[in-house]
This record gives structure tokens, sequence and C-alpha cells, in this order.
């Protein structure tokens, strides 16, 4: 199937540069240890006030640094601007595979391989330094299995989404800026989002960005139902519908200049 | 100065053809950073405070920090993707050029999408400034020193980026580096450093300085701690760790093998 070798040879690229991400893997445990020191420093004392302790935030924000490799930090517009700027869309649009499998099967083996080499490693790094919650019943690990894939299927659509827009608007850096932000504002990247204040943390749960991070993070920790899978089911349906949808509009609307 | 002037007038020119763009980059750049803020305002709101700093106080070092780093992004950006000259081997036309291949990365361009951050920064040091309810000699006393707090910040971030540049003379590639470098480092010193734990406090007040950027002078202006030495230590770590950083540099170009082509 070309969509799996397209999978294995992004991953086997990535491979090339894994001393550079063993660095960058040391500054994501730092931001991690940044964050967790902010909320030892709000919450010490205080655990009364919370529903989260000391130790229940130290987990989060461990699993949170670890899923963020996985959902959070993928390539901006999945390079679909760059193939916009230089006219290599046309080729790829009119390949006989389809372009929206075509590119998010790429970005899936680079998140496969950060699974490996950027996931695993930060999360041994926790383990070792301020502890890594590990889940205590089995079915949870079942649960989490499908709850980071559909956090993995929910954002490579959105970041296809910032990147098809570029057929229309050739520029995506800020499309790209603001998809980020609120991946990780919106999605619990410091708070978890029944902590904001109302009415974001009633709105929150239901937006596409809790299921790319808050929904895989609480499960993990045991602390959601399982029946919030529905709602990331729910987005991964209506965006990969609405990302095929648009993709047809981005064929009918290619323009060949000649050359 | 003058032949800086130039070039910077020239990138301006250049950068304001775009307009549309340049209005639409600043305002989701500053978004970013103020989501960011948000979130930790709603955090404050909710438990008052982080070992003893509220919500005002965070933002002044917040604030400081923020405008730092953003004005180094918008005045260094060629420093700063200097891992363009190494991969497609454009630093050769550098060396071959009168003027110090620095002033040509420094006057080549301008990223004033960037500028949004600059003014989010400037926002929230307005706000946390009116929200301290300082006395009116605590409040002289901060603004004249914020310049020189903000000025030291953006020596010590140029300082870090033209290290982690000058890696690339060896590696090729930064930008891994810099997330250890640059916006871990700059993230931390949004917050009082008194909250992280001893190593981390040591990273910040030896190798990666900006500890002494906001935390040391915002300690003594606001009668948490030190003395007047306080209010010495930015510019004078800014300026030594400068110099650090492009004896480094020179050492680097020495040490530079073009590929040939």
């Amino acid at each position: 199937m070309v969509y799996w070798i397209l999978l294995q040879k992004s991953f086997m690229r990535n491979m090339q540069y894994k001393v550079a991400h063993l660095i960058n893997n040391a500054a994501s445990a730092i931001f991690g240890f940044v964050f967790i020191a902010i909320w030892v420093g709000v919450l010490q004392g205080k655990e009364n006030e919370s529903p989260y302790s000391v130790l229940d935030m130290t987990y989060y924000i461990a699993a949170v640094q670890c899923i963020l490799w996985l959902s959070g930090f993928l390539t901006a517009g999945l390079n679909i601007q760059n193939g916009v700027r230089n006219g290599a869309i046309s080729l790829e649009l009119a390949r006989p595979t389809n372009f929206f499998l075509y590119v998010t099967s790429q970005e899936a083996g680079r998140l496969l391989y950060n699974l490996f080499f950027r996931s695993l490693p930060i999360g041994l790094v926790f383990f070792f330094t301020v502890g890594f919650y590990i889940p205590q019943h089995i079915p949870t690990y079942f649960f989490l299995c499908i709850s980071i894939l559909f956090a993995m299927i929910i954002s490579i659509n959105l970041h296809y989404l910032v990147g098809v827009s570029a057929c229309w608007t050739t520029e995506i850096n800020w499309a790209h800026f603001v998809n980020f932000t609120l991946l990780v504002g919106l999605g619990g990247q410091l708070v978890p989002i029944d902590l904001l204040p109302a009415p974001l943390s009633l709105i929150t749960p239901y937006l596409p960005f809790a299921g790319a991070i808050y929904y895989p993070v609480m499960i993990f920790l045991e602390k959601a139902s399982n029946d919030v899978i529905l709602i990331q089911l729910v987005w991964v349906m209506v965006l990969t519908i609405f990302n095929l949808w648009i993709t047809e509009k981005a064929r009918h609307k290619l323009e060949i200049q000649g050359g | 100065m003058n032949l800086y002037l130039k070039l910077l007038s020239g990138s301006l020119r250049s950068r304001m053809q775009y307009k549309m763009n340049f209005l639409v980059s600043s305002l989701s750049y500053g978004l970013i950073m103020a989501v960011d803020f948000v979130l930790l305002a709603a955090i404050l709101q909710r438990f008052d405070d982080v070992k003893g700093w509220n919500l005002y106080e965070v933002g002044l070092l917040y604030g400081i920090s923020s405008v730092a780093i953003t004005l180094y992004r918008v005045f260094c950006v060629e420093v700063h993707n200097f891992e363009r000259y190494m991969v497609e081997g454009e630093f050769d036309s550098l060396l071959i050029r009168p003027v110090s291949p620095l002033s040509l990365l420094l006057t080549k361009n301008l990223d004033l999408s960037r500028i949004g951050g600059t003014i989010q920064g400037i926002l929230i040091l307005v706000i946390s400034i009116i929200g301290l309810k300082l006395n009116n000699v605590e409040l002289f006393l901060l603004l004249i020193y914020l310049p020189v707090t903000i000025f030291s910040g953006v020596l010590i971030c140029f300082s870090l980026g033209l290290i982690t540049a000058t890696i690339a003379f060896w590696t090729q590639r930064i930008k891994d580096f810099q997330t250890f470098t640059l916006y871990a480092p700059f993230n931390a010193a949004n917050y009082p450093m008194n909250i992280y734990p001893g190593w981390l406090k040591i990273i910040f007040f030896t190798v990666i300085p900006v500890g002494f950027m906001n935390y040391t002078p915002v300690l003594f202006l606001l009668n948490k701690g030190g003395d007047t030495w306080n209010l010495a230590l930015p510019p004078l770590v800014s300026i030594i760790f400068l110099f650090i950083a492009l004896r480094f540099w020179k050492f680097g170009i020495r040490h530079y093998h073009s590929t040939g082509s």
C-alpha cells in the first residue's frame, strides 16, 4: 500500500536527525520542569482549594510534554504551502493517489518517529526525575491507544486545513500560529481546561483542541471517563470529511500557469 | 551608523510592500503571547500567587522578558535564522563584502511581524505597573530603570542567539539548539526564579544568564530583597556576555570552511 510506504519513508527520513532531536528533547523536558515548578509554586499550601494536588499536576504536565510531540508539534501546514508557492502542488494534486492521504501519511510517519524518539525519552526523563504516572487499570491502556490515535488524526487534520488554505491565501504563517496557539492554549498545555475561567471552561471541552491534548492525557491519568473518546471521534469524522471536501475544492481551483 | 540606518530603511520599505500580511502576522504573534499570559492570569486569579509573587509582579517579569526576546526577533532575524547561510552555502557571499559579516546580518532584514509581540509585552507591562499601585518614588525608579533592563535583556538574548548561530559553523543545523538556548530559558524568565529547583537556577544565573535580565532588578525594585547592586547586574552581565559571544563568533569564523560549489 502506497500510503504505508510513504509513512515508513517519512519515519526513516527523520531517523537522520536523531542527535539534534535528543538536544531538543532536553529543551522540551526543561519546558516541562518550568511548568511543573509554576504549579508547585502555585499549589503549595493551597492544595485544598484545588481539584488537583501538586503530584497530580506534576504527572499532568509530564504527560502533556510527551503527547505534544504526537499531536502538538506538527509540521506547519504539513508543508503544503511550499508546493503551492513553487507550483509543485499541480503535479501533486494530479497524481492518482489521494492528496489528503498522501500528505497525512507522511506526517503520520513523522509522528510515529516522534513516539519512539521524542515522547518515550522525554517520558523516561520525567520518570527518573519528578515521577511519571503509570495507569493502574488494564482497560486504560486500550482506551489510551485509541485516544492518542484520535488525537493525532485531529491534529493532522487541523494542520492540513491550515496548509491547504494556502491554495487561496499563499501565506499560511499567521494561520499556523493561530492554530498552534489555540491548540496548546485551549488544549490544556499549561492549564487543565476544567480550571479555565467560565465561559471558556464550558466551551473548550467540546472543541477539537481538547481532543488533541487534554483528553488523551486525562485518560492516561485515569481522571476522565472513557466516553470522551466519542467527542474525539466526532471531530475525527467531521474534520476528515471536511478536508476531503476542501481538497476537491482546491483541485477544481487549480490553475496551471504554463512554463 | 548612516549605513546601518540606510540598510534598515530599505528593509523596512520592502517589508511594507505587503501591509496586510504584516498586520495579520503581527496580530497573530501578539495573540499567541496574549493567550499565554491570559492562561497564567487564569491560574493566579484562582490561586492568588506563585511563591509570594502576585499576577502584577509576575506580569512585570513577563513583560520585560517578552519585550526583550521579541525585539531580538525583530532586529536580529538573520542571526536567528543563520542556519540558512550554512545549509544553503550563502555565508561565502558575506565574507567577500567590505563590511563585517555580523554587520551585514544585522542590517539585512527586519522581521516586523514580531512587533505584535513587543506591543503585547508593553501592554502587559503597562497593566502590571498600574496594578502594582506603587508610590511615586518606586514608580519613578521603575520607569527610569525599565529601558535599562529591557536593553540588557535584548543584549543577553542577542548574545545567546549569536553563540547559537556560531555553533552552526560546526553543526550546520541550529534550530534544535535554539529551543534549548533561547525559547526554554526565555519562557522560564517569564516567571520568578525562586520557583525553580536549584540546578535550574544555577543554569539561569550562569551559562544562560536570563535570571539577571528581569528577576534580579525586579526583586529590588519591588522590595522583595537584594540591594542597589541588583540594578547594576543586568547591564554588567549583558556586556560581559556580549563580549564572550562576539569572541566566540570571531573564533567560529576563523574555523569556517566553505564547502565550495
